[in-house]
């Protein structure tokens, strides 16, 4: 049974792969791995899209290096393709796990005609039709309220589907986010927010974003119970996540879940070195030694299934080997022309905007087409 | 100058009943919601008070609280939820109770209503309207007066409409509601009970972006929207007392709007008058005025008019001053014969 609104972040192993509390029996050591695999593939995803940023390949790129055990732990909690997920811009961790092909989401940061969002957004605001995992803004919190009409509409159909919405921790301090928190409370709809709480907002960190201790105890104010769990910790995140979410699903109305874990990297190209300005090497350095993955790799040697460096080299080189290749893929699909940009502003094309695509066509095509 | 005359489509002639503009709404919603289970409505008191102007009369009793329901007092949550329930599959109906509270949904209307299926590449799309009461005349102070049509307007993936019959308010909510964006769809309070007019009994819709022409005149055209149309209509008649011919225009819809009948009335007639109660600056009929001058220069007699409302607060006590009204228009109608 998990509890909400525990003093501690609920723990299932301690960060040298020791168990805290006994692992329920389906965490076998392929599945162990399986997740290893998986957040593995993200930090390397991080590590080769830095590379295509600094080579300006991309123009905006936000690493969600140090999350992994939360984003992967998140999707492996809910029915993909029949939920729905209503993302933040920090969550392609989240996506990869879903399993939104890498082709989609290199298509999206590279915005090549490749791109199922038709190259009209800045790099890395994924949208995917088939996963439910829908169209992110960059304004902040501005997903929540929308997550709870989706949830809301699953009620009205009698679905037994859920909604999940994810933010950050500074997320907390818009108005909408108490919006849409509240507004989900009040209709007892199938809603489960997931706060990724990385501890810092651009510069800000979360003493400067709130006077309260801690956010899962907002949810007492929107009548849903609020768990706390270590964000670090792909078990405990998977284990309360998966009860939030069916208890979500069985009618219980919305869950609120705070995953406490460290955005290790830079907010995006525009802080390149945050240490210089507004963080000290030393807190980095004390998360990185709680870092998800090395824990889990402590938990699977304490089991007797280490990850051999030859594993671990071997993974890291194969989706090196992947990126680079849909890379390329994307690339040669080319950039999208002028045309895509009176397409989908509306369903048909209005009097107004047939006109103006005309004059563009007529100046980009110096009148030959 | 010729006589004026009406042409059939200003007030479609049918055996159908009188009803007054608030009533149209009313039954725009119901046979929606009649004919298609996805169409939900919701809002701040649209439930059992059926919303402070009655809009939503007897909607919750007759169609249940799943489908009409009241929300916390939250027009972000409000707008925001329509989003959700748009994507997800719904046909929601967001009531804001007076457009004037429209602020706190801004960033769900112009962030995710209106870009959605933009940056999606259209894998995620939000057919939805909202519904708002705008406009002055009932001596609500700024806070219950405004008109914010333009800031709505200048978003694209928006459409925005504002009709001033009740032959147009159901038509058009019920084309809003069978379309695929999202609708913005402004109610001009002060004629909610005021502009009387006949509907068919029969299921029909009014096109978004097509213009009526109220009043056929050949020697200036008076074109507006919404809650000033029934001042046009009496300028036009005085004008006409003169011997002056008039021809009067309802946009009805903004966005999109209808360049193709304006054009044609004003190359008729050679002088227009653009009239609105939004303040100057910024406001729509700026951008009709631009295309008439770019389209018509030719054509044009006098420079084109406008009346609108002051670029400051709407005030309380004077109320009735700040409103264009007959006479004002008139005025500049003389102005732009007299060129």
């Amino acid at each position: 049974m998990i509890q909400p609104f525990t003093p501690e972040p609920i723990r299932f192993v301690a960060e040298d792969g020791t168990p805290v509390q006994p692992l329920p029996e389906r965490y076998t050591p392929e599945v162990l791995r399986d997740l290893h695999r998986l957040m593995l593939q993200a930090r390397e995803f991080d590590r080769k899209l830095i590379t295509l940023l600094r080579q300006g390949r991309t123009t905006f790129y936000a690493q969600s290096s140090g999350m992994e055990a939360t984003q992967v732990g998140l999707a492996r909690s809910i029915r993909v393709g029949h939920d729905w997920v209503w993302p933040y811009y920090r969550d392609h961790t989240l996506g990869l796990a879903m399993g939104v092909p890498m082709a989609e989401l290199i298509s999206q940061c590279l915005g090549t005609n490749s791109d199922s969002c038709r190259g009209r957004q800045m790099p890395h605001h994924f949208a995917a039709q088939r996963q439910n995992f829908v169209s992110i803004s960059s304004s902040i919190a501005s997903q929540v309220p929308p997550a709870a009409g989706n949830a809301m509409a699953q009620k009205y159909l009698g679905v037994d589907e859920i909604t999940v919405c994810t933010f950050g921790d500074g997320a907390t301090s818009e108005g909408d986010w108490h919006a849409g928190m509240n507004m989900a409370g009040a209709a007892q709809a199938p809603a489960l927010f997931v706060c990724e709480n990385n501890q810092w907002a651009i510069s800000t960190s979360i003493r400067e974003q709130t006077a309260s201790e801690t956010i899962h105890i907002k949810a007492k104010a929107y009548g849903m119970p609020g768990y706390y769990v270590d964000g670090n910790d792909i078990i405990a995140v998977m284990e309360v996540c998966g009860y939030a979410a069916e208890q979500v699903r069985s009618g219980h109305g919305p869950a609120l879940v705070e995953c406490l874990t460290y955005r290790v990297g830079s907010h995006s190209n525009a802080d390149a070195d945050a240490e210089k300005h507004y963080r000290t090497r030393e807190e980095v350095d004390a998360w990185l030694a709680r870092d998800p993955i090395t824990r889990l790799e402590n938990l699977l040697a304490h089991l007797g299934h280490p990850v051999t460096a030859e594993d671990r080299a071997a993974m890291i080189a194969q989706t090196h080997r992947e990126v680079d290749e849909q890379v390329l893929a994307a690339e040669a699909t080319g950039q999208p022309d002028w045309r895509i940009m009176f397409e989908d502003v509306y369903a048909d094309l209005p009097d107004h905007l047939r006109q103006q695509e005309a004059f563009l066509r007529a100046e980009q095509t110096g009148g030959r087409a | 100058m010729t006589a004026t005359q009406t042409r059939p489509e200003a007030a479609p002639m049918t055996t159908g009943r009188t009803i007054n503009l608030i009533q149209a709404v009313t039954e725009a919603i119901a046979e929606e919601m009649e004919r298609d289970q996805r169409v939900v409505l919701f809002g701040e008191d649209v439930g059992a008070r059926g919303g402070v102007f009655m809009a939503t009369a007897g909607l919750q009793e007759r169609f249940g609280k799943n489908r009409v329901f009241d929300t916390p007092l939250s027009e972000a949550s409000i707008v925001g939820a329509a989003v959700g329930m748009a994507v997800r599959g719904l046909r929601p109906i967001a009531e804001i109770q007076f457009a004037d509270y429209m602020g706190p949904g801004f960033d769900q209307i112009i962030s995710q209503a209106a870009k959605i299926r933009y940056r999606s590449g259209g894998q995620f799309t939000a057919p939805m309207v909202i519904r708002t009461p705008s406009g002055g005349g009932v001596k609500g102070g700024h806070h219950h007066s405004q008109s914010p049509e333009s800031y709505y307007t200048h978003t694209p993936g928006l459409k925005v409409v504002m009709p001033s019959t009740p032959y147009d308010a159901k038509g058009l909510l019920k084309a809003a509601l069978r379309g695929e964006d999202p609708v913005i769809y402004f109610e001009p309070k002060r004629l909610y009970r005021a502009a009387k007019g006949e509907v068919p009994d029969h299921d029909y819709v009014v096109k978004l972006g097509e213009a009526a022409i109220r009043r056929e005149g050949s020697d200036l055209s008076l074109i507006g929207y919404g809650g000033v149309m029934p001042d046009l209509e009496k300028a036009a008649g005085a004008l006409a007392a003169e011997g002056v011919s008039v021809e009067v225009i309802d946009l009805r819809s903004l966005v999109p709007w209808d360049r193709d009948r304006v054009l044609t009335s004003v190359q008729k007639t050679g002088r227009a008058v653009l009239v609105s109660e939004a303040p100057r600056i910024s406001n729509f009929m700026g951008e009709v005025a631009y295309v008439i001058q770019e389209q018509a220069f030719d054509y044009l007699t006098a420079p084109v008019g406008q009346v609108a409302g002051f670029d400051t607060p709407y005030p309380y006590v004077q109320d009735k001053v700040y409103l264009p009204g007959a006479n004002r228009i008139v005025a500049a109608c003389v102005q732009a014969l007299n060129y």
